[in-house]
């Protein structure tokens, strides 16, 4: 006999992971705070970042080495030698944009590897993914992780629009990135 | 509650019973939207009882989702899709040849495009579980076509994770997602079987698989010069809406009428391939029309409007079938093929049927 306990679950899931705190330590300002880059080939993510990037340099004293890289293989989280390198080369590190249905999950993947590996991140998705973003926090163990969103769409922008999102980022990005954001964190 | 006393498999057995287990399962969130059939460890069993494989033995991933496919996962989807436990070998063999298409390990299921598998199957397992090849072969009406193919579906639902809304994220989707599962109508092809072209002997059964956006169709009762006929599909494969990167793969289902003719003018699958390959495509004038007339580095297209219009962009990258597989499927009824979206390419690489695909092992050949 059999009864509904009886039938098989389809999903082969048992348990939850179970991840390490996903929040690298923080510095209270950007001075000299060398940038890592990494962009997903998604039409404007190359240019916000480096809009960012110039509004960091110029408006809160970020150096002028930046690690820019592609990750070329948008869909999946970003290869363990790009992590690496991006881990030995950085201090801040912007990722971006979570613009599709696959590259938004991963953005945060990777987001969260960094963090975990020491350097913290600001990943930028757009806000019409939030559904995966926030599903790949939760894969990774990370319910909480905390990404930044754009309005969507992003890849039609021409490139004064681009500049003006990543003016209307800036304040977050900072926050994200800093102490400040540490504070928020355990304040909320 | 005459749930829990109500006998795995008895011939009378309590509809009520049996409505409460499929309430059951939709509660779990593990239904596609249509009725499971409730998988128990004995029915499950039957179907791990067709193949000579290792239930726990890993058959697919998406490591960044956290998630595996095993045997015995594909077989609880497969049994919850409605097959019955001798199609299972088709449904491993339909699951291999999709894993071969390099777009469903990466980001494909997850992607905007919402793309779905075309399954096609050759060879004798056809009839053996009565696969149709014939009228309306893109379906419904027929439960291994439906079944295997919606267990394609249910695998990446449930064992892989990517559930609408959630890590799925089509915008559209298409009609028929997860519902295409054609048997090619080898008996009324002038030509080899995909399965052949896809590395398989021919008479031995095997499934093909490629991701799809959709597909199309070309409705031409109107011309008996081959020329016409194939220019009217190629004015379908070129259509703009369709471009996103420099080139694209496409797939042709003829009908057998279509198929026939071409061939009695003496075109083999190559000969209408190479024909089709040389003229598809558009014009940079119709390009920048649409805003697709530039490619960048990475091969994404893009509204550059500068280029010269006299300039014409080829749709497909190779000329073989990897580019464009050519598949005869449908009644002998009418002109009326399809032309079907393919998303990133066919591997190619046709998988064969392992196990037993009869119901009973007495009554069983090996395949």
């Amino acid at each position: 006999m059999a009864t509904l306990a009886d039938i098989l679950d389809p999903t082969g899931q048992t348990t939850t992971r179970i991840g390490g705190a996903a929040s690298a330590p923080r510095r209270t300002d950007l001075t000299g705070v060398r940038l890592g880059l990494l962009e997903n080939t998604k039409h404007n993510a190359a240019l916000l970042l480096e809009e960012l990037a110039t509004l960091l340099q110029e408006q809160h004293g970020a150096s002028t080495t930046v690690l820019r890289r592609t990750k070329t293989a948008f869909a999946l989280p970003l290869p363990e030698e790009q992590l690496t390198e991006l881990v030995r080369e950085c201090d801040v590190v912007l990722v971006g944009v979570g613009d599709c249905g696959s590259c938004s999950a991963s953005a945060v993947a990777d987001g969260i590897a960094l963090e975990r590996a020491g350097v913290p991140a600001a990943v930028i998705c757009s806000d019409a993914f939030t559904a995966t973003a926030s599903g790949m926090a939760e894969v990774q163990g990370a319910p909480g992780y905390h990404y930044l969103t754009t309005a969507h769409p992003v890849a039609i922008l021409d490139p004064e629009a681009v500049a003006e999102r990543a003016r209307q980022l800036l304040p977050e990005v900072l926050t994200t990135v800093t102490g400040a954001s540490a504070v928020q964190k355990q304040a909320s | 509650m005459t749930v829990t006393e109500a006998p795995a498999v008895v011939p009378d057995a309590d509809p009520e019973a049996a409505q409460a287990a499929i309430e059951h399962c939709y509660a779990q969130g593990w239904s596609d939207g249509l009725p499971l059939v409730p998988a128990t460890r004995s029915l499950v069993d039957r179907f791990l009882a067709t193949v000579d494989r290792q239930p726990d033995e890993v058959i697919g991933a998406l490591e960044h989702l956290n998630r595996t496919v095993t045997v015995e996962l594909a077989a609880v989807n497969a049994a919850m899709a409605g097959c019955r436990p001798e199609y299972f070998p088709v449904v491993l063999a339909a699951w291999e040849a999709v894993q071969r298409d390099r777009s469903a390990k990466g980001g494909g299921w997850q992607s905007t495009s919402g793309p779905s598998p075309l399954l096609v199957v050759n060879g004798p397992v056809r009839e053996e579980l009565g696969f149709n090849a014939a009228g309306g072969v893109f379906g419904p009406g027929f439960r291994p076509n439906m079944t295997v193919a919606r267990s394609i579906g249910l695998m990446v639902r449930n064992a892989l994770g990517v559930v609408p809304h959630g890590f799925e994220q089509a915008t559209q989707g298409l009609p028929g997602r997860w519902q295409v599962c054609l048997a090619e109508n080898e008996e009324e092809s002038p030509w080899e079987p995909l399965s052949v072209e896809g590395g398989v002997p021919a008479g031995t059964s095997a499934v093909s698989g490629m991701l799809t956006r959709t597909a199309e169709y070309v409705d031409n009762r109107h011309t008996a010069d081959p020329e016409q006929l194939l220019a009217d599909f190629a004015d379908t494969i070129s259509r703009s809406g369709a471009a996103i990167f420099r080139h694209h793969p496409a797939a042709v289902v003829f009908c057998p009428e279509h198929a026939q003719m071409l061939a009695g003018a003496g075109m083999s699958k190559a000969d209408v391939r190479a024909w089709l390959v040389e003229r598809c495509g558009k014009s940079k004038a119709d390009l920048i029309r649409v805003g697709k007339d530039g490619v960048g580095d990475n091969g994404v297209r893009s509204a550059d409007g500068t280029t010269d219009p006299e300039v014409f962009d080829r749709l497909f990258a190779t000329g073989g079938p990897e580019a464009l597989p050519i598949v005869v499927a449908g009644a002998r009824n009418a002109g009326i093929s399809m032309v079907v979206r393919v998303f990133a390419g066919w591997s190619a690489s046709s998988v064969p049927v392992v196990g037993r695909t009869t119901p009973t092992t007495q009554a069983g050949a090996q395949q």
